[in-house]
């Protein structure tokens, strides 16, 4: 039947290439191979999210009034609608933290040398997606926490020098966080950033099967000396891998929305007091702390816009990354950006457990 | 005769202005006269003695004061002649000059403007002046008439000098400051010696110290709740008198209105001497607890009642276990409800029928004021059936959650069983390439 059904398609679309293809990639065999998987992983959790968002979507009603018992009632009289809004959630911070388990793996590995600069320049635009994923869909189910959260998260767009005032703005759609800033952001999380990724994931896949996969420095310089590289076909064998990777996955996910279940909270009131502990998601918490430790004023400029700035330079320093590497380029060890990869994720992971602990 | 002409409606206009503009003119001047202070030498000399008694009126008068604020002056209570620096002429008898006012005199020096309606309404329109007359019907203001001049009179709750406005929560007649104020005199022993009450013995001083343990005081203090009594809240301020016996409760009514209520109609009402007193004690008001109710040991109501056929400790009896039944099944309903919905079921409709189920709690813990069993049964029955709902509820939530986790079980399985399956045929693919 499969078959049949191949041959009707080729008959009439010409596979052959696309076969051709198939049959003769290869993918290299080394030590660090595992790391290939997290991109695989990355781009299942953003199919769940995908999927279990849309269906959320059909019960979803983005206002201020509704939103909340929108989802008090897709979690409590949905059929399994629990289990899909669990899931969209979980799924949500699995994906963030894989997005940056790969993005640093790359950058360790040096993958985004030449020619590979326009993969990691689409990749680095997809984890910053990501982000405004998660900070647009933390404020839909209009719930205490999400609401004061947004309202420092997006104060602090509101520090950026300059266009700081129009920034906040643009992302409340007024001068609070009102139903009006819900609004935007369910455009937002449901339609600008959905068509941005997806535009970006295919550019990425088609780059990344273009240009194969990238193997480390030392062994492209074994390989460059005539050491023969190991490879596995890409068809059978690392899409099986890959598949099994995903399920891995998703027994994780599966298990987290059904033992850990995302709380919904209280509905979110304008009026009430700020809770005790607000604190932005796990992911921009390092950000949140180091912005909170800075003094008021740095060389006579307020602490959180030199914070602000600070944050944005290093944004488009890791835009530059393959371009700034030029020993990498050349197929030299970089130690420096070594270096560099090893300070951040040490800054990222010591301030983001203070961040969680701090008062 | 002549007929005047009337002036053109242009003139009238200007007329009308000028006349505002007069008006509003003289107003505004009127109210800078009066807010600014006037010559006052006295602050001069006196703030500059060595004596404190003498120095300190000056700089407490200098600092933070209602009356200096409202443009009042040092001779607007003692008089004399605040023009000059000459002791002898400021201090002249001839000038009125009266120093300090005795005790016995202050009531009058300060009704002089206090009671005063003319005069008030310029200042503070709303405040009342009556204070004098209802002083002279209260305990201080019937002892200082009979010659005590070591009662409390004006001054020694308002101050003297560095008057504040009983709003500002630094004035000693501001809320949390009251039982302190009181407590200078009353918790003075020595002070109060020779006070009696009416039965002749002597006049308790451990007020404060009863007071401090009440949950009034923990409203007031650690709440933050201003409208939580003090000691004037029960004895009056300016008419300070220790309420009557037998008006207790309606003191206490004043707040507690459903209580009173409930407790006019029961069968205590003629029977107790103190009111509400009786159970939960004066100063010392404590956490009530349904502990209280009951014939056992340690309950209040064992200290008039005991034995079987007391019909007292019967009643007494039924309503606490009435309580103590819905006070545990609400316990039990809360824990299953929480654990479900710590689990991720949504209970936010049980939650609204527990609030409910508590209010019926509160509702009976009111009835019981009543004394009356048959009263109070109902309320516990109505509050039984809502945790019922609430039961059935958490066990159709509690199955829910067992057929999520088997389900997750199941797709666990299922799950693993694919991954050890395309981990043997990825094996057995390499094997065959091999």
């Amino acid at each position: 039947m499969m078959k049949r059904t191949l041959d009707w398609v080729d008959e009439r679309v010409d596979l052959s290439g696309l076969r051709e293809f198939i049959a003769h990639k290869r993918v290299p065999i080394h030590t660090q191979e595992i790391w290939y998987y997290l991109g695989g992983m990355t781009l299942f959790l953003f199919g769940v999210q995908v999927v279990t968002g849309i269906l959320l979507l059909l019960y979803y009603r983005p206002s201020a009034t509704e939103a909340y018992e929108s989802v008090q009632f897709i979690v409590s009289q949905v059929e399994f609608g629990w289990l899909i809004r669990n899931m969209h959630s979980w799924s949500a911070n699995l994906l963030v933290g894989l997005a940056f388990a790969h993005f640093i793996s790359v950058f360790l590995l040096k993958s985004y040398r030449k020619p590979r600069e326009l993969t990691w320049l689409s990749g680095i635009l997809l984890l910053f997606l990501m982000l405004g994923f998660g900070f647009s869909g933390y404020l839909l189910p209009w719930n205490e926490l999400s609401f004061f959260a947004t309202k420092v998260g997006t104060g602090i767009a509101g520090s950026v020098p300059l266009i700081g005032k129009f920034l906040l703005r643009l992302l409340r759609g007024g001068d609070d966080v009102t139903g009006a800033t819900l609004s935007r952001f369910y455009a937002v999380h449901v339609a600008m950033l959905p068509a941005l990724a997806t535009v970006l994931v295919v550019v990425h896949l088609l780059l990344v099967q273009r240009q194969g996969m990238s193997v480390p420095l030392k062994l492209e310089r074994r390989v460059k000396e005539g050491q023969p590289l190991k490879e596995m076909k890409f068809f059978p064998n690392y899409v099986l891998r890959d598949v099994l990777a995903w399920y891995v996955v998703l027994a994780v996910l599966a298990a987290l929305a059904a033992f850990y279940p995302w709380e919904l909270g209280h509905k979110a009131d304008p009026f009430a007091p700020v809770p005790a502990g607000i604190r932005p998601e796990w992911y921009f918490l390092a950000m949140f702390h180091t912005l909170k430790l800075l003094p008021s004023h740095i060389l006579g400029i307020e602490g959180e816009h030199v914070g602000v700035i600070a944050f944005g330079l290093l944004g488009a320093f890791l835009v530059m990354v393959p371009f700034l590497d030029r020993r990498a380029s050349r197929g030299e060890r970089s130690p420096i950006f070594t270096a560099i990869a090893i300070l951040g994720l040490a800054y990222l992971i010591v301030f983001t457990i203070i961040g969680r602990y701090a008062n | 005769m002549r007929i005047r002409k009337r002036p053109g409606v242009g003139v009238r206009m200007v007329r009308l202005l000028l006349m505002a503009a007069a008006v509003i003119g003289g107003a505004a001047a009127t109210a800078r006269a009066q807010a600014q202070p006037r010559a006052n030498a006295c602050l001069t000399c006196h703030g500059g003695l060595a004596e404190a008694r003498l120095s300190a009126p000056a700089t407490l008068f200098s600092g933070e004061d209602i009356h200096r604020n409202s443009g009042f002056a040092c001779a607007d209570c003692h008089g004399g002649n605040p023009e000059t620096r000459d002791a002898a002429m400021a201090h002249d008898r001839g000038r009125g000059f009266r120093g300090a006012p005795r005790a016995s005199e202050q009531i009058a020096v300060c009704a002089r403007c206090h009671s005063d309606p003319d005069l008030m309404r310029r200042y503070a329109p709303r405040q009342r002046v009556d204070q004098a007359a209802e002083y002279a019907t209260s305990v201080h203001g019937k002892q200082l008439a009979s010659g005590d001049s070591r009662v409390a009179t004006c001054a020694s709750c308002h101050g003297a000098h560095g008057i504040r406005v009983v709003r500002d929560a630094k004035s000693p007649v501001f809320p949390t400051n009251v039982a302190a104020t009181c407590a200078s005199c009353h918790a003075n022993a020595a002070h109060m010696t020779g006070y009696k009450l009416p039965d002749g013995k002597p006049l308790p001083t451990q007020q404060l110290a009863d007071y401090q343990k009440s949950v009034h005081y923990a409203a007031l203090t650690t709440g933050g709740d201003l409208s939580a009594p003090t000691c004037n809240d029960c004895h009056g301020n300016h008419g300070a008198v220790p309420p009557g016996v037998g008006s207790v409760a309606n003191v206490c009514g004043t707040c507690h209105a459903v209580f009173a209520q409930k407790f006019a109609t029961s069968v205590h009402a003629e029977i107790f001497d103190k009111g509400c007193v009786e159970c939960h004690s004066n100063h010392a008001v404590l956490k009530p607890s349904d502990k209280m109710l009951g014939a056992g040991e340690g309950t209040v109501c064992a200290t008039c009642h005991s034995g079987a056929d007391d019909k007292g400790a019967i009643a007494a009896t039924a309503m606490r276990s009435g309580l103590d039944r819905l006070t545990d099944a609400l316990k039990k309903s809360t824990d299953v409800i929480d654990r479900v919905g710590n689990a991720g079921i949504e209970v936010s409709a049980e939650e609204l029928k527990l609030a409910d189920a508590r209010n019926h709690l509160t509702l009976a813990r009111t009835e019981m004021h009543a004394f009356n069993p048959a009263v109070v049964e109902p309320v516990i029955q109505s509050g039984l059936t809502i945790i019922g709902d609430v039961d059935n509820a958490g066990q159709r939530a509690g199955n829910e959650l067992s057929f999520r986790r088997r389900g997750l079980a199941l797709s666990l399985a299922a799950i693993l069983f694919f991954v050890a399956a395309l981990w043997l045929k990825i094996r057995q693919i390499e094997k065959t390439e091999r």
